[in-house]
């Protein structure tokens, strides 16, 4: 437990290359954007297509998580909450949301960003009346916690509850642990 | 050049959205904005780091969608050009916002070069470029060059597409950068590798004869 | 003497094979049965090794003629070595295989598909090329 709460801040430090914010921020602006002239601002399909690609991500970014910190397996859920918060976002944005909102069975939890901490926002406004309602902007960090988690052998459902960018006081991403995940054999064996 | 004091990336173009709040006081009908806006916090300062990775990750991605959506190598590389075109004009706001009182809108041809190679570079990398060259057989026609661009650094192109250099979307920043300082052009990406540096990256501009006539 | 590198993803599809010292007469015999033997005899020792300790302790076995290095990621990446019996321990040159080599070339590089199918990445072969051809037991 003592690792998970040092090892990101320690990676962060000493093990990351790093690259300027605002490089990475308006990258991500310029993919929403894409998608969004891309899909004809149905914003149904581009928060899809944004889980998608984080989706994507999360399934590669688990690797170097473990590679660079050399984790073991979680033993409880909260300890992986802690991790994906505390060793995830740590060593990849440098930043540390909160954790709340944990449901009775230990299997919800959200994972909180208070105003002006989410960088993928850093220069965003949100004008369009519609796209206020319908857009969850920083959909593809759903899709990658589902993603890097599935690896490790947790099945979850992640989804956006309440964003800033909507006129939310804070940034509430839920996630549902669904199931453990058994090991996979090929197929015609046992 | 103009400075906006606001280079925020509207989450969908400007361009097409009829109700586009210029001003605050415009969008009365929309819920009451948090605390703090956007708008509020001071653009003056840089705003620090994430990992090179967690970039390299979202790029990764924009390939592979730029390339489930293309046809062949040279439809790729528009579109990453494409992409990098939305980050340019906003990358010379914030640079140009950022020299605070020396701030000044270059308007002849070297300066302007040299502008990109060192500042924009700075913005973009944290580093300027590694050198610049003027071409010799075509008017009009320069070379930025960086010996280990930042974008490829994890890529091996697979042999069928031996073509694509994914700097393309360096090339459409910079193209983007020239062209919103009224400098427009063509910027195309070219792996010229050498013995110490493989991923070395030529930047050619090749600029509209409409610049000449300032010069 | 090291023999082949085996690497398998979470569905257990084998996604890379290298041999070296093809024709120094022990035939390990490079084919997709030989891989799902391999993958197979692998889980089971690993289960087994689960079963009576309760961690993940399965790092080696041998036989007569070879011996097998075994490691795996918690993201389920299975890598096995084949040697000779001479060959000390190299978990920790798979490991290395995976952090530097498997992380930085295949992981990061936004032309492979998510879901590696097989690894056709010629840094990473190389990259284990010589990482495996420097070690002391190679030849």
């Amino acid at each position: 437990m003592s690792k998970v709460r040092t090892i990101g801040a320690d990676v962060w430090k000493h093990k990351t290359d790093k690259v300027s914010l605002e490089l990475f921020t308006l990258m991500y602006g310029s993919i929403v954007s894409q998608l969004c002239d891309d899909f004809e601002h149905d914003y149904t399909k581009v928060n899809q297509q944004l889980d998608k690609m984080g989706y994507n991500i999360g399934l590669r970014l688990i690797e170097e998580v473990l590679a660079k910190t050399g984790l073991p397996r979680c033993h409880s859920f909260r300890e992986t909450a802690d991790a994906v918060t505390r060793v995830g976002f740590k060593m990849f944005l440098n930043i540390t949301p909160q954790l709340g909102n944990w449901s009775v069975d230990n299997k919800q939890f959200s994972i909180i960003f208070p105003p002006g901490t989410n960088p993928l926002v850093e220069f965003v406004e949100c004008y369009d009346e519609r796209a206020r309602r319908e857009l969850w902007y920083s959909n593809i960090l759903a899709g990658v916690i589902r993603g890097a988690l599935e690896m490790v052998q947790l099945s979850c459902e992640t989804e956006f509850v309440s964003d800033v960018l909507q006129g939310a006081a804070q940034t509430e991403l839920r996630v549902k642990i669904i199931k453990v995940l058994e090991d996979e054999v090929p197929q015609g064996e046992e | 050049m103009s400075v906006a004091p606001r280079p925020a990336v509207p989450a969908k173009p400007s361009s097409s959205t009829p109700n586009f709040a210029h001003e605050r006081n415009d969008s009365v009908s929309t819920p009451p904005p948090p605390q703090q806006t956007v708008y509020d916090r001071s653009l003056a300062r840089k705003r620090g780091e994430v990992s090179l990775s967690a970039f390299a990750y979202i790029f990764s991605e924009a390939v592979q969608y730029c390339h489930s959506r293309s046809k062949d190598v040279s439809e790729l590389e528009h579109r990453l050009n494409l992409l990098g075109r939305h980050i340019g004009v906003r990358v010379l706001e914030l640079t140009v916002l950022r020299e605070g009182k020396n701030a000044k809108r270059e308007t002849r041809l070297m300066p302007m070069l040299q502008f990109v190679h060192t500042h924009i570079w700075r913005t973009l990398f944290n580093r300027p470029a590694d050198s610049m060259q003027v071409s010799t057989e075509e008017q009009l026609q320069y070379m930025i060059i960086d010996h280990r661009p930042l974008v490829t650094e994890y890529i091996s192109v697979p042999r069928d597409m031996s073509q694509l250099n994914c700097a393309a979307l360096v090339a459409g920043i910079v193209q983007s950068v020239f062209s919103a300082a009224q400098f427009p052009c063509k910027v195309t990406a070219h792996s010229m590798g050498t013995d110490e540096f493989p991923d070395r990256t030529v930047y050619v501009v090749k600029f509209e004869d409409s610049v000449l006539k300032r010069v | 003497m090291i023999y082949s590198l085996y690497i398998f993803d979470r569905h257990s599809d084998c996604i890379f094979r290298r041999e070296w010292h093809k024709d120094s007469g022990k035939k390990a015999g490079i084919n997709d049965d030989m891989s799902k033997l391999i993958f197979g005899i692998c889980l089971s020792l690993r289960n087994i090794a689960r079963n009576l300790t309760d961690s993940d302790s399965f790092l080696t076995y041998s036989t007569s003629q070879y011996k097998t290095h075994y490691y795996e990621t918690p993201s389920n990446l299975k890598l096995v070595l084949f040697t000779d019996l001479l060959t000390v321990s190299l978990v920790n040159e798979l490991r290395q295989i995976y952090e530097t080599l498997y992380v930085e070339y295949v992981v990061k590089n936004p032309l492979q598909t998510t879901e590696v199918k097989t690894i056709d990445n010629i840094m990473f072969s190389m990259g284990v090329d010589a990482l495996i051809q420097s070690l002391p037991g190679y030849a």
